[in-house]
């Protein structure tokens, strides 16, 4: 009866033979990608110039009074390095604090109502899913022209469905588990049972998948700042300042470089933290 | 006659679901017609030339009568013509969508051998080279296109000037006339494809290895190509195309972006300018094609799973 009782996320599982039972915490991982959003959201009070003001010849080589040199257009590069995270950050973080809250909703009641009722809502989302994203955020952008919100809304838009997906299959198996039945049987109401027996056990795989979703939140907001979608004008962004640097890559490779190199390490150590964490709660649970 | 009577089930399901997404479409750049307006007279245009051009445009009328219109249009052909330059769009996506799928079928042969080599290697192998393998592949796949294409281009087109840095194809000839064009997107597309394909298709070798049948076939003495060749890739196949036309939607995606860094005249970056010059006609048009094509993708790999997981039921 105790077996039937104890929530599935806390059930012991053995270790599958050959992977190392534990592995030392990602700490320089963990530490290069704080310093990155920190740099990304504090980098503006810490520009030297106005990221916007042009204030020399353009292409200016690094050294000097610009410490990174200027851009295409003789605007400070460091400034604009410092001030050009912030919107990615955000705008991802925002994307997929909005898909994480549709997914957990939606995979919830997918997994609480009839299960014929379920898999229809799995099959609309699963119909979203065929999108590419990239598409769905270029077909906003071109209904919602230069809007920071339709941006959110396309990012979380285009990663929601997977989500879904996950969070159902995360909550199917607490919601028929004797834990619950017997929750139910003593007369909980189904806000209670949500609460302490149905998001405790799911708060795991909810995470994960939220990891996993801020990764191609980041990927897809700087891939649309490269493509001059969002919020347009001067303001700086590291991916748009690759797309407007590229052709004068010949003459200077900072202004260019610079974001690239930003943005590799932001996706990898993001990457990495995600995956580590996926291995662990996934060696944990179910 | 099973896979007949599956494969006309799956074609309907996407025809429901191409009609959905079209509508979808239509909706998220129809539903504001002052954009759309602005776009053609001009942002100071009068009240006058405004309503002019509304009733130009038919944008006076209801959007499901528009899109009931759009619809039977296209379902002959024409998906009627953009706003910049008049050009038909049906037109469009004849010239550019062919010269995309060039881009596709080049990175299709680089990518699947290697794919399938490194996923058989290192899924049976395990061990430092698995894991060597399987982390960059996690780092790569974690990078955004255009980064791996800028830096490509800063090593080879800028630092070495071995290749031109945006593919330039003459007015009216094909890629294949100016091959060395095409090597910095092929590039950088299988670049991508390869981290995305090999992760999917370890995982899938992995399974299969640690199935009793090939413990037993181990034991058996067999061993190396032999083992791969006659025991895992049968096995193994199946689920990895499944898993990998699930990937279809992130090609389309980087196809999109590698077009637009190298300017590459294919359909992802005429709906990156369409996009960018508020042409509504040209993105419904395009967005439908491509959603087009990736259910038929999806389609294509989930009978190709079918008759790969039949094979598997026969042979043993």
């Amino acid at each position: 009866m105790t077996t039937v009782l104890t929530p599935p996320s806390r059930r012991v599982r053995p270790n599958r033979p050959g992977t190392p039972a534990r592995r030392r915490p990602p700490l320089v991982t963990g530490a290069v990608a704080l310093l990155l959003l920190l740099l990304a959201l504090l980098g503006p009070q810490a520009a030297p110039h106005s990221p916007t003001a042009q204030l020399a010849a353009p292409f200016q080589q690094p050294g000097g009074e610009f410490l990174l040199g200027t851009d295409v257009l003789g605007r400070d590069v460091a400034s604009r390095v410092l001030s050009g995270g912030r919107g990615i950050v955000l705008t991802a973080l925002a994307g997929t604090a909005a898909a994480g809250a549709v997914g957990l909703t939606a995979g919830v009641l997918a997994a609480m109502v009839s299960r014929r009722l379920g898999d229809l809502l799995v099959r609309c989302v699963d119909a979203l899913a065929v999108l590419p994203a990239l598409l769905v955020v270029l077909v906003l952008a071109a209904g919602f022209p230069g809007s920071a919100a339709a941006l959110v809304a396309a990012v979380a838009l285009a990663t929601a469905p997977f989500s879904t997906r996950v969070l159902r299959a995360a909550a199917d198996p607490v919601l028929s588990s004797g834990y619950v039945e017997a929750a139910v049987a003593r007369g909980d109401t189904r806000r209670a049972v949500l609460r302490h027996d149905v998001l405790p056990n799911i708060a795991g795989p909810a995470l994960t998948d939220t990891a996993l979703r801020l990764v191609a939140s980041l990927h897809l907001t700087a891939t649309a700042g490269f493509l001059g979608l969002g919020p347009g004008g001067a303001e700086p962004d590291w991916g748009r300042m690759v797309s407007e640097n590229a052709p004068g890559a010949t003459l200077a490779v900072a202004p260019f470089l610079a974001p690239a190199l930003l943005l590799v390490l932001l996706s990898v150590c993001v990457g990495l933290l995600a995956g580590r964490l996926a291995d662990t709660v996934g060696r944990g649970a179910a | 006659m099973n896979l007949l009577a599956f494969a006309v089930r799956r074609l309907a399901g996407a025809a429901v679901l191409l009609v959905l997404l079209s509508a979808a479409v239509f909706a998220a750049t129809a539903v504001l017609p002052g954009d759309a307006v602005s776009a053609v007279a001009g942002v100071d245009a009068s009240a006058a030339q405004r309503a002019e051009v509304r009733a130009d445009l038919g944008l006076d009328r209801p959007a499901a009568e528009r899109y009931a219109a759009w619809a039977a249009d296209a379902l002959r052909g024409d998906l009627g013509r953009g706003f910049v330059g008049e050009r038909p769009v049906a037109d469009v996506l004849a010239t550019r969508l062919p010269n995309s799928l060039l881009l596709a079928e080049l990175t299709l042969a680089v990518t699947a051998p290697l794919a399938a080599l490194l996923g058989l290697w290192t899924g049976m192998r395990g061990g430092g080279a698995d894991r060597v393998v399987s982390a960059s592949a996690q780092i790569l796949a974690a990078v955004p296109e255009f980064v791996v294409a800028a830096l490509l281009v800063a090593v080879l087109a800028v630092w070495l000037e071995v290749l031109p840095r945006v593919s330039v194809i003459p007015l009216g000839g094909t890629p294949l006339d100016v091959p060395h064009a095409l090597v910095l997107p092929v590039l950088t597309l299988s670049t991508v494809g390869l981290a995305v394909a090999t992760r999917l298709l370890r995982a899938s070798v992995a399974d299969t290895a640690a199935t009793p049948y090939c413990e037993a076939a181990r034991l058996n003495g067999v061993r190396g190509v032999r083992l791969a060749v006659r025991h895992i890739t049968p096995n193994a196949a199946g689920p990895a195309v499944q898993a990998l036309t699930l990937t279809t939607g992130a090609l389309v995606g980087s196809a999109v972006v590698v077009e637009n860094v190298f300017d590459y005249p294919g359909i992802g970056r005429e709906l990156q300018l369409a996009v960018a010059a508020r042409d509504v006609p040209m993105v419904q048009g395009i967005a439908t094609a491509l959603v087009a094509v990736m259910l038929a993708v999806l389609l294509l790999g989930d009978i190709c799973a079918r008759l790969l997981g039949a094979r598997e039921e026969h042979g043993r």
